[in-house]
């Protein structure tokens, strides 16, 4: 009996190819060699929003998307927003203004909570943190997205920054946040739902911009350095697709055999 | 001991073994690993469980405060206390005492309560439409007129009216959804599977920990 399952091995390979280009990037960066990043206007704008939110003197709203973190697409989109809200907990709390984090899956609201804490407890800030910013609205999509357009009429935030998995409600979210005069900021991976993001706030990160945001802010050198392996996939990509356009179009079956392998 | 369990490489290390129980029988055919990938999910959803109830917690930490400072709109954190309670109640999964989802109370809120209120939100959706595609509809550059004018194609595409009255909105709008858009659409898809990759990887490799205490950091 074969141990290897059939019609997965190819698939197989390509993560080793591309986990080993991470580890040989991450190895890199050790040396000093760290890529350069791109800017991303979106994920800058973040300090821009909140400071913004300061002035104002209103509060920010960073949610992390309604996604659980046991789903195969949309659980990679939660962590990314988590780490997103990690960055957003310590700057809010550096310039001392109220962060609400709306939370639609129980599951993730302990991390959430855990995230912010650790931001106020950091800045030495550990008796300010409420736990009641940290709101589990409803684990219903409807339920999470009127309870936030709620907060969003009641709070009117300076920033509302939204970087997850979304459905429907994004475009209600995305406009009430406009309505009400906050900057946004949002990201998602849904591509649905990028042309509701897109049209509603001042910034929106596409696809997998979401998943550079953790690397990008915290500018830590393995981190960054690992998304040079992600390079690596994406030149794997292309050169997968143009071969494959040139082969079947030449009447080849052998890139389709290669993904059954 | 109670500072060595909160140490970070704790989660960082159980993250990691979860991971790898539940990749490796994807590619490899081994029962034992199988069983304890299935063992795993069913753990996980024990989990899941179990935190409803910290949600419930946050609803009524969140709610109770202003019920009992009277503060503005308590009575609205009231509907929902209440809501809450009778719902988590009735909908007990004890047929034998008459509780569950066939019990009458449960039924008539949830038929007559949440599912018209859900609806409701979800229609609101039209109006949020209407004034999104009124800001983004504007010409104010190249690229917005090129979003004006593939949307009133798209509008044309889509109304019968239109189709009936000149045909060819019907190849223009088949053309823009397989060609512009379907290529820029599997590109994303492509870019995000890729970064979701990346993620997963990164995770695996222990050097993620934006979902951990804020980086990790203690």
């Amino acid at each position: 009996m074969a141990l290897l399952i059939a019609g997965r091995i190819f698939g197989l390979i390509v993560l080793l190819v591309i986990m080993s280009a991470t580890a040989f990037y991450i190895k890199r960066s050790e040396k000093g060699k760290i890529p350069k990043l791109r800017r991303v206007p979106g994920i800058d704008a973040i300090d821009e929003a909140i400071g913004r939110a300061t002035e104002m003197g209103r509060p920010v709203m960073c949610a992390h998307g309604i996604g659980n973190l046991r789903d195969a697409t949309t659980g990679p989109q939660t962590i990314a927003g988590l780490s997103v809200l990690s960055f957003v907990a310590r700057r809010c709390v550096e310039v001392g203004v109220k962060l609400i984090v709306p939370v639609r899956q129980p599951e993730v609201w302990p991390i959430a909570a855990d995230i912010v804490e650790t931001a106020y407890k950091a800045a030495g800030k550990g008796d300010e943190f409420s736990s009641d910013d940290i709101r589990y609205l409803s684990s219903n999509q409807f339920g999470y997205a009127s309870n936030y357009l709620g907060i969003m009429m009641r709070e009117r935030p300076g920033a509302n920054i939204m970087v997850g998995a979304y459905w429907a409600e994004s475009l209600q979210l995305a406009e009430m946040g406009s309505i009400v005069g906050a900057m946004q900021i949002t990201g998602t991976a849904q591509t649905s739902q990028l042309p509701f993001f897109l049209v509603a706030s001042d910034y929106c990160l596409i696809g997998e911009e979401i998943f550079t945001a953790g690397a990008y802010l915290t500018q830590d050198a393995p981190l960054t350095a690992s998304l040079a392996g992600q390079d690596i996939g994406r030149i794997i990509g292309v050169v997968l697709s143009i071969l494959g356009t040139l082969l079947i179009t030449g009447g080849s079956k052998l890139i389709l055999d290669l993904f059954k392998w | 001991m109670s500072n060595a369990l909160r140490r970070v490489e704790i989660p960082i290390a159980i993250t990691i073994l979860c991971m790898l129980i539940q990749v490796i029988p994807y590619y490899v055919d081994i029962q034992v690993l199988n069983d304890t990938a299935n063992l795993l999910q069913q753990w996980f959803l024990l989990v899941v469980t179990m935190a409803t109830f910290v949600g419930l917690i946050s609803v009524a930490q969140v709610h109770i405060k202003p019920i009992q400072k009277q503060s503005t709109g308590w009575y609205f954190s009231l509907i929902i206390i209440v809501c809450m309670v009778v719902m988590a109640i009735t909908g007990l999964p004890l047929q034998e005492v008459g509780l569950g989802t066939t019990n009458a109370i449960y039924d008539f809120l949830f038929r007559y309560v949440q599912t018209p209120l859900e609806s409701t939100t979800f229609s609101l959706l039209a109006f949020f439409i209407t004034s999104a595609a009124y800001r983004a509809f504007r010409a104010r550059n190249v690229e917005a007129s090129l979003v004006l004018i593939s949307g009133v194609l798209m509008v044309c595409f889509n109304a019968p009216m239109f189709t009936a009255f000149w045909s060819p909105f019907k190849t223009i709008g088949t053309w823009i959804n397989d060609v512009p858009n379907a290529a820029t659409m599997r590109a994303v898809t492509m870019g995000a599977a890729l970064g979701t990759l990346a993620l997963a990887v990164r995770t695996l490799m222990g050097i993620e920990r934006g979902y951990l205490r804020g980086g990790g950091g203690e």
